[in-house]
């Protein structure tokens, strides 16, 4: 496997700026994420690693040789996409032996090598059987091993879990972050889905309009957002403008006991779950609604200041619209954004 | 006024409610009054009847003649209403030459079967690669290209005139035939054959295969074309049955012997007895009719190139 | 100044646009390369059976010597304009193939709705009852016709018996009717493809709606599923008209009515043989539909009014 590295890589269609520049190495062995709204460049990014597009300007390497202007099929990049697109007219075990095929691998090891993935994958039983007839998490399978086969360099997954019902995205979620962290394989994972990338990546990058906002650890991205972009895209965050001074933020209508780099005007992140409830807070905020989750009952709620803020309540509780709760926040989950 | 309209409008609706709720309301009629549908729109009562008459007629307009003409060919005497004396192979057997009479089609007939597969082949190699490049990819002057493939814009006869004209010596070959429905049936091939791209992910499957390693050729040939294949095959069916009966473009061009097929037909009309002329079309309406098989077979609406989803 | 200096720049650009998709470097020129290489096949088939002859044609028509190829002359566009007869010509095919057009597009649309509406009995037997046609080419539609309506024709002895008149009288084969009945016989099935094209993608869920809001049948058809297929009725107006106006086998056994086909086939005959005018009038037929299939594809999508 690789180290891949991307150098202020550039595509421009026309006069549209579709990736702006983005400076980025995914270590070998590790699973990246890339998260983003749509139109921010994930796709662009992950089609010129695969080299489906040749970038305006920059330059992508694997472990540092030059493969900008290599074509996709000399790369050895193995792509999972979330329609599968396996080949229907061949069978299981064709599908996944093909890229040894291409290779002139002798037929032999090529079925030795299908048969061991398809083993490692648990679909060995599926081996005979037509793409068409398998569900949706079989296939998804099937397109997993038919990637590793030719033991890629890296190993691209856009969006494979779509497609799929939330508990079967659970369960394939943690094997295939099992399954690849064991191969060591190097891997980028583009989804919208930010608790999986959470889950499935050893880091994360965020990305939005072309350029990189953030790459961290999946508790660096939530707990240290960058800035409001992020702390927005990644969870939930309410942004609380105050005055910094020795140490302390002074809301207006609160005082948070937090280190600012510098003093001034500055932006707080605060998650929802940093509010706790109390018999006598410092703030008051009147609940605007009342959702029930089951699990927890979603407040929302405006503060003294007329921010609107997204609280998280216990479930057992009633709350009605336009009744006051007391408030405070915890001075340890809250973030002041540079 | 208005106000008087009110009460009016509504006794005049109850008075038209009443005596239908009671012809078929029964003891329930109380309970279901508010219910009670008024009478059926005239559509309703009218426009099945009539969409289906118009259907049957069209049908049978349609299919009768084909139906006769091929009944009537097993006939020894069409004299009269109805073609009588049934059954005799009389006519097959002149059509298919085994009478030794000058009716025997067969010779006319491989001609333009063997024409049209020539035209067919070509039109594997000249419209699969375009019918795939109009819908994998965006190009300059696509839209362009794809009205000049799919829609035929100069007809037979006028093709024809200008054919003879350009290759006096080449025009009227075989290979003049086999050039000339080809493009003239290419729009059929090409439609067929997108189609049956547009069903699938092509950038998705085009992507997987190549950073598998398959170079481009080897992923058209590989994995692009055996996924078309039902497409294709139905594009050939199409274009070789057409063209086995070509007739305008035939009749401008041709000169030698044999006669194609249409062309034979249309030397015959006044010589030939109109059984031998019913059992001469009767083969070709076989060769339609199991083309349409074979078509419904891989999922094609008939003899068309729509499918069916 | 500018001139040769932009004449210069595009040159070369077209130099590195050609160079670069020879020898491509970037996926971009790669992709190229391939839309060409794919395009080819078909362009090299279409220059030689196609626009060569075509280019020809116009040739023709201007030539002096129109079997030789030689001079120039512009007699045959003359004839063209001032002879009466091809005016008539021109009008016979225009209301003759119009006509028969719009009753084969009203009847496509009654078929078309039953199949995709209905649930009919026997559905496979109707829909290949109705796309069988498409498969023969006029000149057994004409020994169609006359097999019914010719004076030993089916339906025309069948009158015949049941009136009392004479079968010769009521024969209606060479007659005009006969040959629309011809063209209707080719139309039908093809206006009716593209409308069950056209019908497949219209949603039932409006129509269900408009039904639950109180509209009747008729209403729904008319407020809803109307405007839904109008773009099918369009491209089956176009495809019909111009499967119509290359209708030629039907009208050369009939020869009931004289159309453009006819007579382009006339020009070309032993004894009025006249190519070139053969030629111009094949030029503005192709022109013509030409012109009438693009400002129709205003209105429609181009798959829709293929074939």
């Amino acid at each position: 496997m690789s180290e891949v590295t991307l150098e202020s890589l550039t595509k421009r269609y026309g006069d549209e700026l579709a990736v702006d520049g983005i400076d980025l190495t995914i270590r070998d062995g590790e699973i990246l994420g890339i998260v983003g709204p749509s139109g921010c460049g994930k796709t662009t990014t992950l089609r010129t690693i695969a080299g489906f597009e040749t970038p305006t300007h920059g330059r992508v390497r694997f472990d540092g040789v030059d493969v900008t202007h290599v074509p996709p099929e000399e790369r050895h990049v193995g792509l999972v996409f979330q329609s599968y697109a396996l080949f229907d007219t061949m069978t299981v075990r064709e599908n996944v032996a093909f890229g040894l095929k291409m290779r002139d691998v002798p037929r032999r090891e090529r079925r030795e090598r299908a048969g061991a993935l398809l083993e490692m994958l648990d679909i060995s039983a599926l081996a005979d059987r037509r793409p068409t007839t398998l569900s949706g998490g079989q296939q998804q399978r099937v397109g997993l091993a038919r990637a590793l086969a030719i033991e890629p360099h890296v190993l691209l997954l856009d969006e494979p879990m779509t497609g799929l019902d939330a508990a079967l995205k659970t369960r394939l979620r943690t094997a295939i972050r099992d399954l690849l962290s064991d191969l060591g394989v190097t891997a980028i994972y583009v989804t919208h889905d930010q608790e999986e990338a959470m889950a499935m990546c050893d880091r994360i990058a965020v990305l939005n309009a072309g350029t990189v906002e953030q790459v961290g650890t999946p508790s660096a991205i939530y707990r240290r957002p960058a800035n409001a972009f992020v702390a927005n895209f990644i969870g939930n965050s309410t942004l609380l403008t105050g005055v910094a001074a020795d140490g302390r933020v002074d809301l207006g209508f609160a005082e948070l006991e937090v280190a600012a780099a510098t003093d001034g005007t500055v932006t707080v992140a605060v998650r929802p779950e940093a509010f706790e409830f109390e018999r006598e807070g410092p703030i008051n905020a009147e609940v605007t609604s009342a959702t029930y989750l089951g699990d927890r009952t979603q407040l929302t709620a405006t503060l003294p200041d007329e921010t609107t803020v997204a609280l998280h309540a216990d479930a057992a509780e009633t709350y009605r619209t336009g009744e006051t709760v007391s408030l405070s926040i915890d001075d340890t989950s809250v973030h002041v954004l540079e | 006024m208005s106000d008087d309209a009110e009460p009016q409008r509504r006794s005049r609706s109850d008075a038209g409610v009443d005596p239908n709720s009671q012809a078929d309301g029964g003891s329930v009629e109380t309970t279901i009054e508010a219910w009670a549908p008024s009478r059926p729109a005239l559509s309703t009562r009218v426009g099945r009847p009539l969409v289906l008459g118009i259907v049957t007629l069209v049908v049978l307009v349609l299919s009768v003649p084909v139906v006769v003409t091929f009944v009537s060919s097993f006939a020894e005497t069409a004299t009269g209403i109805l073609p009588r004396g049934f059954v005799t192979f009389e006519h097959w057997r002149d059509v298919l030459g085994l009478g030794g009479d000058q009716m025997a089609v067969i010779p006319g007939l491989a001609f333009s079967l063997a024409i049209a597969t020539g035209g067919m082949m070509l039109n594997v190699v000249i419209g699969v690669p375009i019918a795939y490049a109009l819908t994998r990819y965006e190009f300059y002057a696509r839209d362009w290209l794809n009205t000049l493939a799919i829609v035929p814009l100069v007809p037979g006869v006028v093709l024809g005139l200008a054919f003879v004209q350009t290759y006096p010596n080449h025009g009227r070959s075989a290979l003049g035939l086999i050039a000339g429905y080809c493009l003239l049936k290419s729009p059929y091939m090409v439609l067929t054959v997108q189609s049956s791209f547009q069903s699938m992910d092509l950038v998705r499957l085009e992507e997987s295969a190549r950073s598998l390693g398959a170079s481009w050729p080897r992923t058209f040939l590989t994995v692009i074309v055996p996924h078309a294949k039902r497409g294709i095959l139905a594009g050939c069916i199409i274009t070789w049955t057409l063209a086995a009966a070509e007739f305008n473009f035939t009749f401008m061009v041709v000169s030698g012997s044999p006669d194609p097929f249409a062309v034979f037909l249309y030397r015959n009309t006044s010589n030939a007895t109109y059984m031998q002329q019913a059992a001469a079309v009767s083969v070709y309406f076989l060769l339609v009719v199991s083309a349409i098989a074979v078509l419904q077979l891989i999922g094609n609406r008939g003899f068309t190139t729509i499918r069916d989803q | 100044m500018s001139v040769p200096e932009s004449t210069a720049a595009s040159v070369r650009r077209v130099r590195t646009f050609v160079s670069t998709t020879a020898r491509p470097t970037t996926e971009r020129e790669r992709e190229r390369r391939r839309i060409a290489i794919m395009c080819l096949p078909f362009f090299a088939l279409a220059t030689v059976a196609g626009f060569v002859p075509l280019a020809m044609l116009v040739r023709m028509s201007v030539a002096a010597d129109a079997v030789w190829i030689e001079g120039w002359s512009l007699d045959a566009w003359r004839t063209l304009l001032t002879e009466p007869t091809y005016r008539r010509v021109a009008w016979n095919t225009v209301w003759f193939v119009g006509l028969a057009t719009i009753v084969s597009v009203v009847l496509g649309v009654a078929v078309a709705h039953a199949l995709e509406r209905y649930d009919l009995p026997f559905e496979r037997a109707v829909v290949a009852a109705v796309s069988f046609p498409i498969a023969l080419p006029g000149i057994i539609v004409a020994i169609l016709v006359i097999a019914m309506l010719g004076r030993q024709g089916l339906v025309t002895n069948a009158i015949a018996a049941v009136t009392g008149t004479s079968a010769i009288d009521l024969a209606s084969a060479t007659a005009i009717t006969g040959l629309f009945l011809g063209y209707v016989y080719s139309l039908v099935p093809r206006a009716t493809m593209v409308l069950r094209g056209t019908y497949a993608e219209v949603n039932t869920q409006a129509e269900e709606a408009a039904r639950s809001l109180g509209a009747s049948r008729w209403e729904t058809f008319y407020h809803v599923t109307l405007p839904e297929i109008r773009p099918g009725i369009a491209a089956a107006t176009i495809l019909t008209f111009r499967s119509g106006l290359a209708i030629f086998g039907t009208v050369l056994l009939l020869q009931s009515h004289h159309v453009v086909t006819l007579q382009i086939q006339r020009e070309i005959s032993v004894g009025t043989y006249r190519p070139d005018v053969a030629a111009a009038i094949g030029l503005v037929y192709v022109v013509f539909i030409v012109a009438f299939t693009f400002v129709g594809l205003r209105f429609v999508r181009t798959d829709t009014v293929a074939i």
